[in-house]
C-alpha cells in the first residue's frame, strides 16, 4: 500500500449559526459540519470525495486546507513513519487548494493575479509562466481577469493551487465550467501529477467521469465519512457484489424461474428490447437463458457504481439521497426558535 | 523574503490596484477641488470668515483647508476600501488567499497598508500643492512642525476611516452593507456629531453653543475625542496658539493612538478568524 501522507483523526468542525433570542441577540448554536472524520491520504493517489449536496465535502476540504480550524481531533503528517500534528500554517504550506468557482474579476492581468498568490507563497516569478502553460493559459497571460471565460477562470484557479509545488492538492468541483476537451485534458494532468507523487483529493458531482482515475473513494453523508477505501474495498465494506446487466430482444423473460426475486434489482422494457440488472453474478444464468431460447444481446458483469455505493452506505434510495438536497439546504437542524434538534 | 518585505510587497500590489482603479479616477477631481481648492480659497488675502475673522498664518489657512480632508478624502477612503474583503469573499478569492501559508495577521496588515496608502498618496500630494498655494498667496511657509503635524494628522484620519471600512467589509457578506456602514459612519462623524454634542450638553445642563462658556468648550472638546474628525481637529489645533479647549496635547495624542490601535487590532483579530 502507498505511503500515507496525511491522516485525519477524529477531525471535527461544526459551523456556528446565529440563533438570536430576544435577550441574547448574539446567541449562536452548533450547526452542520464534519463529525469525527477519520481519513488517510495516500501518496500519489487520487481520493474521490462523494456525497450529496450538503454532505460536508467542501467543509472537509477546507479543514484539510487549513482554512477552517479543527474543533476536535487532529491532522497529522504521516510521512516517513513519523506522525506529527500539523498546525494550520504547516498544512497550508504543504497543501494546494482549489476552491469551487473562484470568480476572478477586475482589470488586473492573469499574470498579476497569479503573482499575487505566488508572493504569498514565496514562489519564484519564473514559475508563473510554466504553470500558465501547464493549464493552457499562456496565450491569455496579459488578459484582464474580466475577459476570462468560466473555464479559463477554473484553469487559473488550478494554476494558483499548483503554486509552490504542493504535495497535496485539494480540488473542489474542479470540472465545473470546463468544456469536455478541457475536462479530459484536466484528467490527464491529474494523472501526471499523481505520477510525480502528488496526492489529490477531488470533490466532484461528476464523479462518474473520474471513476477511472480515482484510486480511493470516501463516501460522505451528513458530515460523516461512511466508507473509505479503494472501490473494491468500499464495495466489500458495504456488502455489494458485482452486478450483472443483461439485455435482450423480445419479451422480458420470467426471471423468477432463474433467480430469487431479491437478486433482481430492476427490469426495463422498451420497443421490443429489455434490460435487467441482478445484484450478483449468477453462475449458469446465461446458459439457462440461452437454453430456453431467450435472445440475449448483451451480458455485462460490472462493479457497483458510486451512486449505488452511496445508497447502500446511507441505507437510502436514490430518491431519498437526492431529494434530501432540499432538506440539507436548510440545515443545520434547528427548530423555529433556533434551537438545535 | 522576510515577513516584513512580504507584507510590504503584498500591500504595494493592493495599493496599485486601488490607486489606478476607476473609482480613484472619479474621485480625483473631487479631491482636487476640495483640498488645493480650499487652500486657494482660504489663503485669499481678502477673505473674511463668518464673524469677521481673517486667517493670519499659513497654519491657520491649512487648518481651515483641512475641511477638504474631512469632507473629501475621508469619503474617498471609505469608497476605496469598502469592498477590500467583501468582494474577495464573494468571488472566492479570499478562500484562495486564506489557504496560503502567509499568516492571516500579515495579510490583514497588508490590506490595511495597501488601502491606506492608496488614499494617502494622492492626498499627501495634494497637501503639498496646498502648502505651495499658501506660500504663493500669503508669501510665507508653515513651520516644519506645523507641516509635520498637518501631514501626520491627515494620514491618521485617513487610516481610521480605512480601518472602520475594512472592519465593516470583513463582517458583511454584501458589498452594499459594507459601503452603507462606511458612509453611515462618515455621516455620523462628519455631520451628526454636532447633534450628539448638543444632546449631551443639553442632558448635562450645559448651555449649548456658548463659545464663551467654559463648560461648553470643555464638553465639546472632550466629546470630540470620541470622534475621529474631532481628534483630527484637536491634533491640528495643537499648532494654533490661540485655541484653548481644555484638552492637553498628550490626551489628544493618546486618543489618536487609541483610534489607531483598537480598530487595527479588531481587524487583524477578525481576519484571523474569518471564514470564507
Amino acid at each position: 500500500m502507498e505511503e500515507v501522507v496525511l491522516r485525519l483523526k477524529d477531525a471535527t468542525y461544526r459551523h456556528s449559526l446565529y440563533a438570536p433570542l430576544p435577550f441574547k441577540p448574539w446567541r449562536k448554536v452548533n450547526g452542520q459540519g464534519i463529525f469525527s472524520a477519520n481519513l488517510s491520504l495516500h501518496k500519489g493517489t487520487i481520493l474521490g470525495l462523494v456525497g450529496p449536496n450538503g454532505a460536508g465535502k467542501t467543509t472537509l476540504l477546507r479543514m484539510m486546507a487549513g482554512i477552517l480550524p479543527l474543533q476536535e481531533g487532529s491532522i497529522c503528517d504521516s510521512e516517513k513513519n513519523s506522525s506529527t500534528v500539523l498546525s494550520d500554517v504547516n498544512l497550508r504550506n504543504m497543501v494546494g487548494h482549489m476552491p469551487e468557482q473562484v470568480r476572478w474579476q477586475g482589470r488586473k492581468t492573469v499574470r498579476d493575479a497569479l503573482l499575487e498568490i505566488g508572493e504569498m507563497r514565496q514562489v519564484n516569478e519564473s514559475r508563473i509562466d510554466g504553470l500558465l502553460k501547464l493549464v493552457g493559459l499562456r496565450s491569455r497571460i496579459d488578459a484582464p481577469l474580466n475577459e476570462l471565460s468560466q473555464g479559463m477562470r477554473q484553469r487559473l484557479t488550478l494554476a494558483a493551487a499548483l503554486l509552490g509545488s504542493p504535495n497535496i492538492l485539494l480540488l473542489d468541483e474542479p470540472l465545473n465550467g470546463l468544456d469536455p476537451v478541457a475536462a479530459a485534458a484536466f484528467i490527464v494532468l491529474l494523472g501526471k501529477l499523481t505520477d510525480k507523487g502528488v496526492s489529490i483529493v477531488i470533490s466532484s458531482h461528476q464523479v462518474e467521469g473520474l471513476v477511472g482515475i480515482i484510486g480511493r473513494l470516501a463516501l460522505m453523508h451528513r458530515g460523516q465519512i461512511l466508507a473509505e477505501g479503494t472501490m473494491l474495498e468500499v464495495a466489500e465494506q458495504l456488502n455489494l457484489e458485482k452486478r450483472t446487466e443483461v439485455s435482450g430482444e423480445g419479451k422480458v423473460p420470467d426471471f423468477s424461474k432463474y433467480v430469487s426475486t431479491t437478486e433482481l434489482i430492476e427490469v426495463e422494457q422498451s420497443s421490443g428490447q429489455w434490460r435487467a440488472v441482478l445484484n450478483k453474478s449468477e453462475p449458469g444464468l446465461l446458459q439457462n437463458l440461452v437454453a430456453d431460447g431467450i435472445d440475449i444481446t448483451s451480458w455485462i458483469i460490472r462493479q457497483p457504481n458510486v451512486i449505488e455505493m452511496l445508497c447502500a452506505a446511507t441505507g437510502q434510495s436514490i430518491e431519498d439521497v437526492g431529494l434530501e438536497v432540499s432538506s440539507t439546504a436548510v440545515m443545520p437542524l434547528r427548530n423555529f426558535r433556533g434551537e438545535e434538534e | 523574503m522576510s515577513d516584513f518585505s512580504r507584507i510590504m510587497v503584498f500591500a504595494k500590489r493592493l495599493m496599485r490596484e486601488r490607486l489606478f482603479s476607476t473609482r480613484m479616477y472619479i474621485m480625483l477631481p473631487i479631491l482636487l477641488l476640495f483640498i488645493p481648492g480650499m487652500a486657494w480659497g482660504f489663503s485669499d488675502p481678502n477673505i473674511v470668515l463668518p464673524g469677521g475673522y481673517q486667517p493670519e498664518s499659513p497654519m491657520e489657512v491649512l487648518f481651515y483647508a483641512s475641511l477638504g480632508v474631512v469632507f473629501g478624502a475621508t469619503m474617498c477612503a471609505v469608497l476605496l476600501s469598502y469592498d477590500s474583503v467583501s468582494r474577495e469573499r464573494a468571488s472566492g478569492v479570499l478562500e484562495l488567499r486564506l489557504s496560503q501559508p502567509m499568516p492571516r495577521a500579515h495579510q490583514a496588515l497588508a490590506m490595511i497598508l495597501g488601502s491606506w496608502r492608496a488614499i494617502l498618496m494622492p492626498t499627501w500630494i495634494l497637501l503639498v500643492f496646498s502648502v505651495l498655494i499658501v506660500r504663493y498667496r500669503m508669501g510665507d511657509w508653515p513651520s516644519v512642525g506645523d507641516g509635520l503635524v498637518y501631514f501626520i494628522s491627515t494620514a491618521l484620519i485617513l487610516l481610521w476611516y480605512v480601518l472602520f471600512t475594512l472592519l465593516a467589509s470583513s463582517y458583511t457578506r454584501e458589498q452594499g452593507t459594507a459601503i452603507s456602514f462606511g458612509v453611515g459612519l462618515w455621516f455620523l462623524f462628519t455631520f451628526l456629531w454636532a447633534l450628539v454634542t448638543t444632546m449631551v450638553a443639553y442632558a448635562s445642563g450645559v448651555s449649548i453653543g456658548q463659545e464663551n462658556d467654559a463648560a461648553w468648550v470643555v464638553l465639546e472638546g472632550g466629546l470630540d475625542l470620541l470622534s475621529p474628525n474631532g481628534v483630527y481637529h484637536h491634533l491640528l489645533e495643537t499648532r494654533l496658539p490661540q485655541i484653548e479647549r481644555g484638552i492637553e496635547a498628550w490626551q489628544i495624542w493618546m486618543m489618536a493612538l487609541a483610534w489607531t490601535v483598537v480598530p487595527s487590532w479588531l481587524f487583524i483579530r477578525r481576519m484571523e478568524k474569518i471564514l470564507p
